[in-house]
């Protein structure tokens, strides 16, 4: 297959669900971001706060792993789209800004799966990595799907 | 070098590759389907049609005020006179000059039959 062909093939399978690529974008980082969310909560009970929530244990760990592993899938669309189809770019500080922080989320992503199996290293790493990562995530969302949401349409 | 630093440098080296990637946009089309437009990106345009053109449109280029653009085999001429000069109640340069190749390959791929 011809690498032209797969940008047309992505937008197809894409289209069949939403009107447009950006707003699959869009929608599917937002699903992220909320998965993000969780990922937080979730983490801050394992760490004894938040303590309205049900009791820390195997629940809440299975529900911070999943929403974990859920939302890094819903960004793999996203990452197609703007890292191989779109590229890096500098039209103005919003892209900017997006691209910038995009060319560093999955090096962050990487570090805290590293950072989780690694039991030598200090107790604030984890969190850290934890928050670098779900905070970059936020100003991608800022950047691209708010704009979108706000500028463009509010829509599938 | 202590293991310490092993989450540190292996993300590092995968933002570089991201990055590298990025440059490279090996998915990036050559050229829009449905005619070749100099210099037009149909993914940026997708994004300036979204905000200006869609509202009339259709996001997905279906009608709404304005005629249906998908399917119509529109060609890169027609459209770009048409962006540029307006039509019935469409003004005319709703796009800067920078964007026409953008919006010109975008519609263009979106019309074709």
């Amino acid at each position: 297959m011809l690498l032209g062909d797969v940008s047309e093939t992505y937008t197809d399978l894409v289209t069949t669900v939403f009107s447009s690529t950006i707003a699959a974008k869009a929608w599917l980082a937002s699903a992220a971001l909320v998965l993000a969310g969780v990922q937080v909560t979730t983490a801050a009970r394992i760490y004894g706060r938040l303590t309205f929530l049900p009791e820390r244990g195997p629940a809440i760990a299975r529900v911070h792993r999943w929403s974990g592993r859920l939302a890094f899938l819903l960004t793999l669309p996203v990452f197609f789209h703007c890292v191989t189809i779109l590229g890096f770019q500098t039209p103005d500080a919003r892209v900017a800004v997006h691209s910038l922080v995009g060319s560093f989320f999955y090096g962050v992503f990487v570090a805290k799966v590293l950072v989780v199996r690694d039991h030598s290293l200090p107790g604030w790493a984890l969190p850290t990595a934890g928050l670098a990562l779900a905070s970059m995530l936020g100003v991608l969302w800022l950047t691209s799907s708010l704009w979108y949401f706000t500028t463009v349409r509010f829509g599938f | 070098m202590g293991r310490g630093w092993r989450p540190l440098i292996v993300g590092g080296a995968v933002a570089a590759g991201t990055f590298a990637l990025a440059q490279a946009q090996i998915f990036a089309p050559s050229a829009p389907a449905g005619g070749a437009v100099a210099g037009g990106d149909v993914y940026r345009g997708e994004t300036i049609y979204q905000r200006e053109c869609a509202g009339c449109h259709g996001a997905g280029g279906d009608g709404g005020v304005g005629p249906a653009l998908a399917g119509a085999g529109l060609d890169a001429a027609t459209v770009l006179a048409i962006v540029r000069s307006g039509r019935g109640v469409m003004p005319a340069g709703l796009v800067s000059e920078a964007q026409e190749p953008d919006i010109v390959a975008y519609v263009v791929s979106l019309s074709a039959p």
